[in-house]
């Protein structure tokens, strides 16, 4: 299957220069976006730049944005797209580097910020995990799920107009936190959560609903944070 | 950055909900008392009636302030979602606060003094 790929090409040297390059590509049953990445900077030009590390949709090192869609590279067998031509273009909404890699540094910043960690002054039982019911752990499965590959918070409206904005990905991994039964953070995380730039922001679009390569939906959960925040206020 | 400190929304953001809720029911109300009550009959002096009513009066009232949030706090929704200058927006804020706060003495003030021309009530 040969199919011509329109690959992003930017410096941020020469930032002016942007433009697409076109590669015709040919491709076995069940290869990815990935594999044609792998393969035009092995035969065709050595210089292009992406990021990816596991290649089995588990690192979240190759989000990008295929025709229009942000997805990931090495989750994205080429047969599924059905145009003859492909697109590819960097995560929208951060700072382009170079190519298809993208300034992530915001992005784990903001992560951090909201504690991303189990807030929980008791120490635990000396010979045992702190064990939670199935039950209680089931809230917060999916969200445990996250790979922090980027593709929800870079598909979303709301992080477009306001870059400060947390965005999905560090608002679902503080539900993760605030819903863990065992955790006792959230008055911590509140002045973070509940500001300008924080929960408020949502606006339901649910653009990273679509976006997110691990079926979470991080709108749902955002949702029950707002609630949790409103009751925990008045 | 003016992460963690300020006013937070929450409050903005829970009470718009609640002021959609009410305006949606008040909407429904205020359609069917206006076209369907009276057989449908609309003349100025059966509406003058009932705005002169103290029960109507504080009904309208309510209407009138919980839309003015509702209205003006997306404004400023929209102010917070799109405006990135830090000044301008305090501008735009203010402006919009300003405008709440006249449209509603405005209408408080229509509300309250209104009286059936030539007639008790
Ligand atoms: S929620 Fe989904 S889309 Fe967002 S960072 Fe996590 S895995 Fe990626
Ligand atoms: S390379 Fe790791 S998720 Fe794609």
């Amino acid at each position: 299957m040969k199919k011509t790929y329109r690959i992003f090409r930017f410096d941020s040297a020469k930032p002016k220069q942007k433009h697409y390059d076109t590669f015709k590509v040919e491709t076995a049953k069940g290869e990815t976006v990935l594999d044609v990445l792998i393969e035009i900077k092995a035969h065709h030009d050595g210089s292009l730049v992406f990021r990816r590390s596991c290649r089995h949709g588990i690192c979240g090192s190759c989000a990008m944005q295929i025709n229009g869609l942000n997805m990931l590279a090495c989750e994205t067998q080429v047969e599924m797209l059905k145009d003859n031509t492909i697109t590819v273009d960097p995560l929208p909404g951060f700072k382009p580097i170079r190519d298809l890699a993208v300034d992530m540094d915001p992005f784990y910043e903001k992560l951090h910020s909201i504690l991303p960690f189990l807030i929980n002054p008791d120490s635990p039982p000396t010979d045992k995990e702190r064990l939670q019911s199935e039950e209680d752990h089931r809230k917060i499965e999916l969200a445990t799920s996250c790979i922090l590959c980027g593709g929800c918070t870079s598909s979303c409206p709301s992080f477009w107009a306001d870059k400060d904005y947390l965005g999905p990905a560090a608002l679902l991994k503080a539900y993760r936190y605030v819903f863990d039964t065992r955790d006792v953070g959230l008055n911590e995380r509140l002045p973070m959560l509940d500001n300008k730039h924080g929960l408020w922001r949502c606006h339901t679009i649910m653009n990273c609903n679509d976006a997110c390569p691990k079926h979470i939906f991080p709108t749902e959960d955002i949702s029950h944070l707002k609630r949790k925040v409103v009751e925990e206020k008045y | 950055m003016e992460r963690g400190i300020g006013s937070s929304g929450a409050f903005a953001w829970f009470f718009q909900r609640i002021s959609g809720i009410f305006l949606l029911l008040a909407l429904l109300a205020h359609f069917w008392v206006l076209h369907y009550s009276n057989d449908g009959e609309v003349t100025f002096q059966i509406v003058a009636q009932r705005l002169s009513h103290p029960l109507w009066k504080t009904i309208d009232l309510a209407f009138l302030f919980l839309a003015i949030f509702h209205g003006f706090n997306g404004f400023i929704m929209v102010i917070h979602d799109y405006v990135r200058w830090k000044n301008v927006r305090l501008v735009l804020v203010s402006l919009v606060w300003v405008a709440g706060i006249l449209l509603g003495l405005l209408g408080m003030i229509t509300i309250i003094t209104f009286q059936v021309p030539g007639g008790g009530l």
